[in-house]
């Protein structure tokens, strides 16, 4: 068993949100040493999200912060301070891979940027994970995850035909950006192993998600269709929706989400119904004729699931062989079954917050763990570490710039 | 492969469609040539045997210069099946999701259910990396729904890395469920809280749990090949769908033993601490993403926004507070109602690009909706020849594409060539292990 697939790894982190947070996770789980800079005078707006003036938790209570940042070390760096480049620079020095997610040009503001850092460090890793990348008239855009889903296309494609577009919820080009940098990142450690030579990547959270969605834009560039929201239908299957079940207690948001992928599907359903007169009819006999009466299909199904409960139902539906599932709420998912096999939710205590769950990433190695946890820094808490054990610094010089203001 | 300018029209009729095209001076010429771009993978091989929900590994492999073959049986892909097609006719060498995911890619036909093809598979897994498939109940293609297990991949080569995608991982009380991706987004927590409150949840018009799955499986399989390379172990990978879905809720779930909250669907909109945030508003000619909420850094944004709007002569009393000290954790529904529908009127009068164009100038943390149509105009995306026009010879089209995941310094992760044809390099990679399997019987029997 290996302890830790980058255990030698060393990995700074600037920028903050989820993005950027989530892409360095991936290493520091599996035993790379991440450090976060941040300050109190421009804290990581996650810090800040549930937070209102006189919170006794300060800027350490953000759960939020706490869940994205697990497995990593902290200090706070005051980059507006004359002499907080120094530090930056022994940090750069220290490590192999440098991330940052702010906004175009922030980096070179303070000297930062690879064109600079290359020189001293051929090599370096550098990602830059910002919303529309680091050039073109629109670099600047200050965006967040709404709005790069915005314009990715994911809100146009997602929801009902006569309603107004929503997006899958939770901010899609914020998850799957992490995923594209993890990507990028070990494919150039991979590359640097071979060469020596570092590279810098520019990832535009915008356009790694329109390349997830290449089929909306090839559908457009070679048939002239735009695709539109269509609910939970689907082109291939129906019926292919989410049903409303029967309330339990005062619960009536009950769902389940079912996807008859073709006849044999269909059949072992109409059984599961108990063959209504309606289901045996021709018309919904085949894949094509369920689809042209998709309408009627649903209603007449919903109207059979309104009488289930959606737990006992995707289970009798599992049990046959369809393609069934109820659909779990956040508190139910957390009891899912299948997700506790795998260990997904992880416990660990965090000294403000106390215990809470964080989750760790979707892949399991055969001959190697994710490593021990230790919980998100509180703002500033590894500084002294760091300096004194990472960069090496003597007690009286880190003294000295603790007192010059740069550790704030 | 030759690129193209981009010009207006974007699909180039088939001067004479060659669909059968077996020439082999016309196979391959991209992946032949040496490759532009940055090639962080090159010299990796790796077998693609997924089905549609892994389909976006292999791709962006192969845009990192690995060279990427997906092993089809000799009927193809069932994704070569799905529509919509290009042109009137269903035809398994032009459906645009299988085009669209498949870039870069090589092709082979193999019959996993015949010996002498299972023999030649096992030959093709000796000269690779990695092997990629999907898993679990519902796989058709890969090698484990052929039978061919761990212990056989690894006796025809001890330092493959096998990577997994399945609905569920392949154990566990799920391990042998069915699972499509509204089925995994269900069990995944992200379904539910997505909709309008007076609907059921719903999900994206594209499967969007299989691009977190195709990337989770992607960087899967770095990890592995930089375990091999680092550790000198070879590793297999299990990577579950319905996990990759729980990432994207962004903790909220985890929250619940705190906040009690359970999720709820607020259609186009934010539920904060005292009040209900539109986020979806209409314009003149479509939809834009606009927030009255989040923390100190957003306030800037709001305040240009009013600030516009008062140039523009909207002069309404819920505008008039001083908006750097604006906290959407302290405000009411009364006010936010009031200010939203001064918002809301003003957003009516102006059309999605006019009012992105001001929030480019001015930092205003608004979006437009976009659809594939705006896309493809962006003059953002252009400036950075995000679209590319690839001549796909094979098929006597060119076709416009997304074409870089990234830019780096060593060049654009780019699309290298078109989707294959269904067996097209069957000559150039299958052909040297035919013979190479007979020269070994020969040696044998001399």
């Amino acid at each position: 068993m290996i302890e830790g697939l980058f255990r030698n790894l060393r990995v700074l982190e600037f920028g903050g949100g989820a993005a950027g947070p989530l892409a360095t996770r991936y290493f520091a789980d599996h035993g790379a040493t991440v450090v976060r800079v941040e300050s109190r005078v421009r804290p990581d707006f996650i810090r800040l999200l549930r937070y209102t003036p006189g919170d006794p938790a300060g800027l350490d209570g953000s759960h939020m912060f706490a869940m994205v940042n697990v497995n990593k070390l902290g200090i706070a760096l005051d980059m507006s301070h004359p002499r907080s480049r120094e530090v930056a620079l022994r940090l750069v020095d220290w490590c192999d891979v440098l991330a940052e997610n702010f906004a175009p040009g922030t980096m070179s503001k303070w000297g930062l940027d690879y064109e600079a850092l290359s020189k001293r460090k051929p090599g370096l890793i550098m990602v830059s994970t910002c919303l529309n990348g680091q050039t073109g008239p629109e670099r600047q855009y200050p965006g967040f995850g709404g709005q790069g889903s915005a314009l990715a296309g994911f809100n146009h494609l997602t929801g009902w035909p006569d309603r107004e577009p929503l997006g899958p919820y939770g901010t899609i080009t914020d998850s799957l950006s992490p995923r594209f940098v993890a990507l990028l990142v070990a494919s150039a450690l991979i590359a640097r192993n071979r060469s020596g030579k570092g590279q810098y990547i520019d990832l535009s959270q915008v356009e790694a998600g329109i390349v997830c969605l290449s089929e909306n834009i090839l559908t457009y560039t070679a048939t002239g269709e735009v695709l539109e929201r269509s609910g939970n239908r689907s082109r291939y299957a129906a019926p292919h929706g989410v049903f409303r079940c029967a309330p339990e207690g005062d619960d009536d948001d009950r769902w389940i989400a079912i996807v008859v992928h073709d006849d044999a599907d269909w059949a072992k359903l109409r059984t599961l119904m108990g063959n209504p007169a309606w289901a045996r009819e021709d018309k919904f006999s085949t894949t094509q004729g369920r689809l042209t009466h998709v309408e009627e299909l649903e209603e007449k199904l919903e109207a059979w699931t309104r009488t289930q409960r959606a737990a006992e139902l995707a289970e009798r539906c599992v049990a046959v062989g369809l393609d069934a599932a109820v659909v779990w709420n956040f508190a139910e998912l957390l009891e899912d079954p299948q997700l506790a096999f795998r260990g997904h939710f992880r416990a660990v205590h965090h000294p403000v917050i106390g215990n809470h769950l964080y989750e760790i990433n979707a892949m399991r190695f055969s001959a190697a763990k994710e490593t021990v946890s230790r919980p998100a820094p509180r703002l500033g808490e590894h500084t002294e570490y760091v300096c004194r054990e990472l960069l090496g610094m003597q007690p009286q010089e880190y003294r000295d710039l603790l007192e010059a203001g740069v550790f704030r | 492969m030759l690129l193209l300018p981009r010009s207006g029209a974007f699909l180039y009729a088939a001067a004479s469609p060659a669909l059968a095209c077996v020439n082999p001076l016309c196979v391959d010429n991209a992946v032949a040539t040496p490759m532009e771009g940055n090639a962080n993978l090159a010299g990796f091989r790796i077998l693609d045997c997924t089905e549609e929900s892994g389909y976006l590994a292999g791709k962006l492999l192969a845009e990192l210069g690995a060279e990427v073959i997906k092993v089809e049986p000799p009927s193809g892909d069932p994704g070569r099946y799905r529509p919509p097609f290009i042109g009137a006719n269903p035809n398994p060498e032009l459906s645009v999701p299988w085009l669209a995911l498949n870039t870069s890619k090589r092709s082979v036909t193999l019959d996993l259910a015949s010996a002498a093809d299972r023999e030649l598979f096992l030959a093709l897994v000796a000269t690779a990396d990695a092997v990629l498939e999907t898993a679990g109940a519902n796989a058709t293609l890969g090698p484990l729904a052929h039978g061919i297990d761990e212990a056989m991949l690894r006796a025809a080569n001890p330092n493959i890395a096998i990577c997994r995608l399945s609905p569920f991982g392949l154990h566990g009380p799920y391990a042998s469920r069915r699972g499509s991706d509204l089925t995994v987004l269900a069990l995944g927590g992200n379904l539910y809280p997505t909709g309008n409150p007076d609907r059921a949840p719903v999900r994206c018009a594209l499967p969007v749990s299989h691009f977190h799955g195709g990337l989770e499986l992607a960087v899967a399989t770095v990890f592995a090949l930089w375990s091999r390379s680092v550790h000198g172990v070879a590793q297999t990978v299990d990577v579950s769908l319905q996990e990759c879905l729980t990432i994207p809720n962004m903790t909220t779930p985890t929250q619940y033993p705190f906040t009690g909250f359970k999720g709820r669907r607020v259609g186009g909109g934010f539920r904060g601490a005292k009040a209900f945030f539109r986020e979806l508003w209409p314009c003149k000619d479509g939809w834009i993403s606009f927030a009255l909420r989040g923390g100190p850094a957003r306030n800037p944004g709001i305040q240009a926004l009013v600030d516009y709007m008062r140039e523009c002569g909207v002069a309404d009393p819920a505008l008039d507070r001083d908006w750097l000290q604006y906290n959407h954790n302290t405000v009411s529904q009364e006010e936010v109602d009031a200010i939203e529908a001064a918002l809301g009127a003003f957003f009516r009068t102006k059309t999605m690009e006019e009012l992105f164009r001001v929030a480019c100038e001015r930092n205003l943390l608004l979006a437009p909706a976009l659809s594939a149509r705006e896309i493809v105009r962006s003059r953002q995306l252009a400036a950075r020849e995000f679209f590319v026009d690839l001549e796909d010879r094979g098929r006597g089209l060119i076709l416009r594409y997304p074409a870089a995941f990234a830019r780096t310094s060593l060049g654009p992760a780019r699309v290298r060539a078109p989707a294959p044809r269904l067996g097209e390099h069957n000559q150039l990679i299958l052909e040297p292990l035919r013979k190479g399997k007979l020269r070994g019987k020969a040696e044998e029997q001399a």
